[in-house]
């Protein structure tokens, strides 16, 4: 989502499921749509049958989506960045890119400073302190008169963003990419002609990206990567294009929304920071841009904490900003947390849904940090692997001191309340059936618990109980036990202090303290639509004007936008990119279209046109974007884990990765002979993450019940290892036991001039529920990328062995 | 009018939703299948499991490999040979094409699992009191909890797919669409398999990779079978009632000639 934010401006999926039907050529790369998304491979195979859009498919394995692809691409894992850079590369050297799009809507014209540079793998500006690398921005600036920065629209200026790109991707020709990513020439010279070709105005090219893309040391920039190439080909904004990362649950995208993340507060405004940010101006002033639509933070912060602190939070008193939780600079993601747990710093988990014992990286590590806890409260379905850690296997329960508890809760089903899909709509979803014996629903577990802890603040004091007791907690519904959700998707909605009434737009919100929301970017959904007369997250209206927009089902954030950046969909002067799939349309003085413009549409199209990615301060499409640690650019780095040296420069990682300590994040050595094959973990149909449901599911269990490891025909061979066998997978942290399922599925591939095998991993066992089996996280390193932290997963080495004497 | 679905190998995206609707429509309790290098699971149809996904590897033209996954289950053949063989009438021919079994009426010979060409049906083994044999009913079940077709919904598998490789409607209408779509598209193969299998099933399949190459029989006659058996198979019942009516006069004769000897003793003990 980072790679997103900084492209484009918003950390989301550009377009939605159903305008797949709009596309042209998918290009499908660290996705398993017909597995872990079978909706959207619906829609994948609509446009498939009635237009005849062809499907390629990048993935190491061949997945279940792969055995539909017109055109299927074996490459290494880790290797998305060279095999990406390289089309850019063809299309650029082919001309194949949209050339009025660049020009107009992203920074390809303007002119970097001059001292910024890029040698032997490293950009300009990086700096080694204490064994820290950083980089040291400043050489990756525009030029500017002190006003406006300078530009050169016919992007000749060798300093500009098209021609840093052009001469930084030139390096990714095919034999080189070739050699990286183990795809032979002819195939990826047949990738590259077939999607460079939506480079044509009338063609919608779709990339469609999901875990494979972003569990990586430089997950982030393989991000990057997909956005650069879709706004070189001026795919953003269009029907049938854009970027679309598909999320790895039901409902992360509201989740992400609503601030699951250690460094923001809800509707992506950033966590303030105790010592950057003393007090509501300081962060104001530091924190809101000059330009662009974030120049409008203060009223959604300030909404927020009237949100949160009701009639406490008033201008006097900076709306009570000082109640909010700051962060102190150390690193508080998944990773750093569980390291802070190990060390004893961390007293006490809330589990809540989640199930690091088998999700997460170094698993077998974090379940020996749970050692560490004084308690631990799970909230979840069934006993999972993290509520069951003290009873694991070898584990002597007499040793673990922690605490535990299990609060039984509801499944989706037996609960009321909305659910954000990846393409940002937000439906309604109603309870089915009560839930079973004792179980409740998440929102009357945390009503229940903020009660009994404000209780106990008010009664016991503590060391700061200003902020609970500050807090505006009334979704009580007389005469119901559960908590009144209408009160709560009100709260998040936003209205005027006082009154009871929805807003429809966050336009309408205020920094004086007269309106309060929740989450600003949800602004609307819970608005009556007048002529349905229902919330519009409840519309259920299937009309639709042509374009599979369906306006009227349910609502989509932000104002019921479908398509992202739709200014683009339609050139300056407001004529569609293409006549059969006319988004908008500038006639006779007014917009005409099929989607809630995503731009100002009161303006003629020529000023529109000047800013259409609004969420940007200078609102043009980043090539370029000096905003991320580790480079403007992408750049192909070796996975920590690798089997071969990096085939293009001296930087064997990227310089920028999160490493952390202890066993877990013991690596093995570049081509090391012990650990020769590379591993991906992935998921299977029948599985939901860590299986903590669907291993307690008996009709699931049955569909697949073995934990299992894929491994070429030629490997098995080689190591005398029948369909079936057990077989141990070692790496550098640990080692695991799996039936091996020898098959096409994986193949060696040619890399550098060196055979490389690759095993498939899928990570959902653990040593709870029906189905038992051992947990392939027990293996990943503890490594992250140095933006987002998020673990590499997808790329580590490991040795395969037949298990002895069964 | 005879029901029937369409199976469009070149959407299915091997979810298996097929098999698990089914499994949870029909109340069937589940297993822990043994493992299979295919990831089908169970391998083939069972006493639990009226359907299974296959999943095959398969060459290509261009010789590369790629999946296709074949939902397997009960054919309902329109001239059934399980039924003709079923002399208690356990297996019947509903008017809308099911093949629909009584489990009250079987006596377990298991002819049918004999009989069948696609050797679908299974038994139930593990179950010492009273196994019954195990196929897919169509979503047929008027009069108990279990019916869908009667009641004019679609299949619980047919409801089930996101794909929409699964359709249901009237044979017919079926048949027609099939062809349609394999003359608009050069990437079928140009075979309906169950249009003449077994002299036509209810369930038909399409698809861009020969039938054999997925593990289909295509040995399976194009008569119905049921001509080749029936002037035997229709002596079945006399032979059976016969066989049983003769059996029973020896057991009286048997019985009556040693109660007549032991009579006799009695009489020569008692002299």
């Amino acid at each position: 989502m980072a790679g997103l934010a900084a492209s484009f401006g918003r950390g989301a999926m550009t377009n939605h499921f159903n305008d797949y039907i709009n596309t042209d050529v998918f290009l499908v790369i660290g996705s398993n749509s017909a597995e872990t998304h079978p909706m959207a491979m619906k829609w994948i195979n609509e446009a498939r049958n009635k237009k005849g859009a062809k499907l390629i498919v990048v993935d190491p394995r061949l997945t279940k989506t792969a055995a539909h692809a017109d055109i299927f691409v074996r490459h290494r894992p880790g290797t998305d960045i060279p095999f990406l850079l390289g089309i850019m590369n063809y299309a650029i050297e082919n001309e194949l890119y949209h050339h009025e799009y660049l020009v107009k809507y992203t920074n390809a014209s303007y002119i970097v400073k001059p001292e910024f540079g890029f040698k032997d793998g490293l950009f300009s500006g990086a700096k080694l302190d204490n064994g820290v690398f950083t980089y040291d921005k400043n050489t990756w600036q525009f030029e500017d008169d002190g006003k406006t920065i300078k530009k050169d629209p016919t992007l000749q200026h060798p300093n500009c963003v098209f021609q840093l790109l052009k001469k930084h991707v030139s390096r990714y020709d095919i034999k080189t990419v070739s050699e990286i990513t183990g795809v032979p020439e002819k195939v990826y010279r047949k990738v590259c002609e077939t999607f460079a070709a939506t480079g044509a105005r009338d063609k919608s090219g779709n990339i469609i990206y999901a875990m494979g893309i972003t569990q990586h040391t430089y997950g982030t920039q393989n991000v990057r990567a997909i956005a650069m190439l879709q706004l070189l080909l001026g795919n953003i904004g269009k029907p049938g294009g854009g970027v679309n990362a598909q999320r790895g649950e039901s409902n992360v995208q509201g989740s992400t929304d609503l601030a699951m993340l250690s460094h923001l507060l809800p509707g992506y405004l950033g966590v303030p920071n105790a010592t950057k940010h003393t007090n509501l101006q300081d962060y104001i002033e530091k924190e809101t841009p000059a330009s662009g639509y974030w120049k409008n933070k203060p009223k959604f912060l300030v909404s927020l904490l009237k949100a949160f602190y009701g009639d406490n939070a008033t201008k006097e008193n900076d709306f009570c900003f000082d109640y909010l939780p700051k962060v102190d600079g150390r690193d508080h993601s998944h990773m750093g947390f569980f390291q802070d747990m190990y060390d004893g710093k961390v007293k006490g988990l809330i589990a809540w849904g989640q199930n690091p014992a088998v999700g997460g990286p170094g698993a077998a590590f974090e379940r020996e940090a749970m050692k560490k806890l004084d308690w631990m409260v799970v909230v979840d379905l069934f006993e999972t692997e993290t509520a069951a850690f003290w009873h694991a296997p070898n584990v002597d329960p007499g040793e673990v001191q922690t605490e535990c508890f299990l609060l039984p809760a509801a499944f989706s089903f037996e609960k009321e309340g909305t659910v954000t899909n990846s393409g940002r709509w937000i439906q309604y979803r109603y309870k089915a059936v009560n839930p079973p014996g004792e179980a409740k629903s998440d929102t009357w577990i945390a009503d229940r618990l903020f009660k009994e802890i404000r209780r106990l603040y008010r009664e016991q004091g503590g060391a700061f109980p200003e902020p609970i007791l500050a807090m505006d907690w009334n979704y009580d519904k007389p005469g119901h036990e559960e908590p009144d959700i209408a009160k709560i998707a009100l709260e998040i909605n936003g209205y005027r202090v006082g009154e009871n009434r929805a807003l429809d737009s966050f336009g309408k919100l205020k920094d004086d303290g007269s309106t309060a929301c929740g989450m600003w970017i949800y602004t609307g959904y819970w608005a009556v639509d007048q002529e349905l007369g229902v919330p519009n997250c409840q519309r259920r209206s299937t009309e639709d004007s042509g374009l599979g927009t369906y306006l009227k089902w349910a609502f989509s954030w932000p104002l019921n936008r479908r398509i992202l950046y739709n200014r683009c969909s339609a050139d300056e002067h407001g004529k569609p990119w293409d006549e059969s799939r006319a988004l908008f349309r500038w006639q006779d003085g007014r917009w005409v279209g099929h989607d809630v413009p995503d731009f100002n549409a009161k303006v003629v199209p020529e000023v529109s046109a000047e800013t259409p990615f609004i969420m940007l301060p200078k609102g043009h499409g980043r090539l370029f974007a000096n905003n991320l640690v580790d480079g403007p650019f992408p750049e192909h780095y070796e996975p920590m884990e690798s089997p071969v040296t990096n085939r293009l420069s001296k930087q064997q990682n990227t310089p920028c990765a999160a490493v952390f300590k202890g066993q877990w994040a013991d690596l093995a050595k570049v081509g090391d002979a012990k650990y020769p094959y590379v591993a991906t973990t992935h998921r299977v149909v029948e599985h939901y993450q860590s299986g903590a449901v669907t291993r307690n599911n008996p009709s699931l269990v049955e569909v697949c019940p073995w934990m299992y490891v894929s491994i070429s025909e030629e490997l098995a061979r080689e190591k005398g290892i029948r369909p079936g066998d057990e077989v141990w997978i070692e790496t550098a942290r640990g080692r695991i036991k799996a039936l091996a399922q020898v098959s096409p599925v994986v193949k060696p591939l040619k890399v550098n001039g060196k055979k490389v095998e690759v095993v498939g991993l899928p990570w959902h066992w653990g040593y709870q529920g029906i189905a038992m089996g051992a947990t392939a996280n027990d293996l990943t390193p503890a490594v992250g990328d140095g933006n987002t932290k998020i673990p590499e997963y997808k790329a580590f080495l490991c040795n395969i062995r037949k298990v002895q004497g069964v | 009018m005879a029901k029937g679905v369409l199976v469009d190998l070149t959407k299915c995206i091997g979810c298996k939703g097929c098999q698990t609707a089914c499994k949870q429509w029909n109340d069937l309790p589940a297993t822990i299948p043994d493992f299979d290098n295919n990831l089908t699971y169970p391998a083939d149809t069972d006493a639990y499991n009226y359907t299974t996904v296959l999943h095959r590897v398969v060459e290509k033209e261009d010789g590369q490999e790629t999946l296709r996954f074949a939902k397997r289950q009960c054919m309902h053949c329109q001239e059934p040979t399980c039924v003709t063989v079923c002399f208690s009438r356990a297996l019947v021919k509903s008017p809308e094409g099911a093949i629909v079994y009584d489990e009250e009426k079987c006596v377990g010979c298991r002819y049918c699992i004999i009989a069948c060409p696609f050797q679908v049906p299974k038994y139930e083994w593990n179950d010492a009191l009273k196994p019954v044999v195990s196929k897919c009913q169509f979503c047929f079940d008027p009069r108990g909890k279990h019916d869908r077709i009667g009641h004019g919904m679609e299949p619980a598998c047919v409801n089930a797919c996101p794909s929409r490789a699964l359709k249901f409607g009237d044979r017919d209408e079926l048949l027609k669409e099939a062809r349609q779509r394999i003359s608009s598209d050069s990437k079928y193969v140009n075979h309906i398999y169950g249009e003449k299998e077994a002299g036509g099933t209810n369930w038909l399949y399409i698809s861009d990779v020969p039938f054999e190459k997925l593990g289909f029989r295509t040995d399976v006659s194009q008569t119905p079978l049921p001509y080749y058996v029936h002037d035997y198979l229709k002596w079945t019942p006399t032979v059976f009632l016969g066989g049983g009516a003769l059996f029973a006069a020896l057991h009286f004769y048997t019985k009556r000639r040693n109660e007549v000897a032991r009579a006799v003793e009695k009489e020569e003990v008692a002299e």
